[in-house]
């Protein structure tokens, strides 16, 4: 079953300078259930319009959106309770503590009151917030408000989650930690759909991705065939002697040599019979995911 | 199971509940100032006479809980609105899967559980040095307060979600509210003030909510009582439909 689908949805803008700003066209994308979805794009690209357009906040200009068969647009509450989601920018209530601001947000998802007391010390005691359960939200630290924001997106048990950028400016342990999370809540069944600028982030969760640039889609699929596309079609090698007969085709970079790959296997197999125990180590390069988002892009992360 | 519009609704009675200081006290401490000023000018003055004279200080004390009532239920959405919005935490009430009228509705009712909060707390500290206290109409009284609290939350809630920083709520509450209370009879009968202004202040819808009020607790009245209700239901009832449109707005874009 198709976890989120999104059928032509096009955003425009009205404003006063600029005119009609088209944010998001004619964007179409499905995400199976039970997957880890990589949203990826620059800057301005229009990931957080999409996101607040599946998030019931903005209507689209044009198309439809559905969560597991709900239409975002015609049964909005319906929608948001399938729905978690951790925003990109680190909020934090300024009068409540972090057990008040999760008992009181979860009640807002229906949540029963005995099924929060539970959830509220699971959730922190996975985050590594237990302990600040009874303080004052604004006084905890960055990462620990992103913390708190996860645990607020996840305490309703979402079928499907969203993590706008989710790891932006948290340490290491608390990234792993982030990673480990998220492979434990979809190995649960819950669907994921992550943004990141970390594009090693997305290499390592996800397995398919939409790349999208000025509000169009760029590229959507299985992230391992799209790096097979994207692969350089080079396989490199370095030799112990360097003085051997070369295969033809073969050309040296440095220390190493590369010979262009038509079909990996036969290549592979052609070079260790020629070469043989002269072989001192032997790889194809795929293309990592900065490769695809740079050439599809022609820009920086 | 508690439902999403009665868990907002209880956080927001929480939140006003864990600054005292600011929502009540405060408050309260203005009532009795007051009353001291306006117990020492109006000495044993009083309004009419005969046997139904009212005095003076207990005309402007229902007033002064008028004034309460109207005060801390616009303060009470309005401020935390506005927070909400200036610390980014209102992507909360956009998030979760509420209708916008039950948003508005919830932000109201926790302004009018403030508001008759506050009015309690003044009442339990003022109102044994009120000569002549009681209860003229029971049903008018319940009303006034109800319809007095919903209507200004309605307001607050509008306001809240319409203003985008604190100067123009600021500007609301300065040019605009306390003018509006202060030419509403909270002082003074609006008869006695010189033509034109005693019409135009029939006009002022709040001069209806102090009448209602004044009525239900002391029998006086500068408005026919039933005039004065129709203005406020009728006042509650554009705020609704305001606060639909304006909250459906602000919380989907």
């Amino acid at each position: 079953m198709q976890s989120l689908t999104i059928t032509g949805v096009t955003k425009t803008f009205e404003t006063p300078k600029k005119g009609i700003f088209t944010a998001v066209d004619n964007v179409s994308i499905t995400i199976e259930e039970g997957k880890i979805h990589g949203l990826l794009g620059p800057n301005g690209a229009g990931k957080s319009t999409l996101i607040s357009m599946i998030s019931g906040i903005l209507k689209p200009t044009s198309g439809t959106i559905s969560i597991l068969g709900v239409d975002v647009v015609a049964e909005t509450e319906a929608a948001k309770k399938l729905l978690g989601i951790v925003p990109q920018e680190i909020v934090a209530e300024v009068a409540f503590t972090v057990e008040e601001v999760l008992y009181y947000f979860s009640g807002m998802y229906g949540v029963s009151e005995a099924d929060r007391r539970v959830r509220i010390r699971e959730v922190l005691r996975e985050l590594d917030l237990e302990d600040k359960m009874h303080e004052r939200a604004r006084f905890l630290s960055g990462g620990m408000k992103r913390r708190l924001m996860i645990a607020k997106a996840i305490l309703h048990r979402p079928k499907f989650l969203i993590l706008d950028e989710p790891t932006a400016g948290v340490d290491v342990s608390l990234r792993q930690k982030i990673w480990a999370m998220v492979r434990r809540l979809n190995a649960e069944g819950t669907t994921i759909l992550f943004t990141t600028h970390y594009l090693e982030e997305a290499e390592n969760l996800c397995e398919s991705i939409t790349l999208i640039d000025h509000g169009k889609v760029i590229k959507d699929g299985n992230l391992k065939d799209i790096q097979q596309e994207f692969s350089k079609n080079i396989i490199h090698f370095e030799l112990f002697d360097r003085s051997a007969t070369h295969l033809a085709g073969v050309q040296e970079t440095g220390n190493a040599y590369e010979y262009p790959m038509t079909a990996l296997g036969e290549d592979m197999a052609k070079l260790t019979a020629h070469y043989g125990d002269n072989l001192k180590s032997i790889r194809s390069e795929a293309a990592s995911l900065e490769d695809v988002f740079l050439k599809l892009t022609n820009s920086g992360v | 199971m508690m439902t999403g519009m009665w868990a907002l609704y209880a956080r927001e009675v929480k939140r006003f509940q864990k600054i005292l200081l600011d929502t009540v006290f405060s408050p309260l401490v203005s009532v009795l100032m007051y009353l001291g000023v306006f117990g020492v000018v109006a000495g044993s003055r009083t309004i009419g006479e005969g046997p139904h004279a009212l005095p003076y200080i207990t005309f402007v004390y229902v007033g002064l809980l008028g004034m309460m009532m109207v005060n801390s239920s616009f303060s009470n959405p309005s401020f935390a609105l506005i927070i909400a919005k200036n610390v980014g935490n209102i992507i909360d009430l956009q998030l979760v899967p509420i209708k916008a009228w039950k948003v508005g509705i919830a932000y109201a009712c926790a302004a009018l559980t403030r508001g008759l909060f506050t009015l309690v707390v003044a009442i339990l500290a003022t109102a044994w040095f009120i000569p002549g206290l009681g209860i003229h109409s029971f049903v008018y009284l319940i009303l006034a307060l109800v319809l007095t609290g919903l209507e200004f939350g309605m307001l607050g809630v509008t306001f809240g979600f319409w203003a985008k920083n604190f100067e123009a709520l600021t500007f609301m509450t300065t040019f605009i509210m306390q003018p509006m209370i202060f030419l509403a009879g909270v002082f003074f009968p609006i008869a006695t003030l010189p033509a034109p202004w005693a019409t135009i202040s029939q006009f002022n819808p709040i001069h209806h909510n102090i009448n209602l009020l004044r009525y239900a607790v002391t029998g006086y009245s500068d408005t026919n009582p039933i005039v004065s209700l129709g203005v406020v239901v009728g006042m509650s009832v554009v705020l609704f439909g305001i606060m639909q449109v304006v909250t459906r707005k602000n919380l989907r874009v």
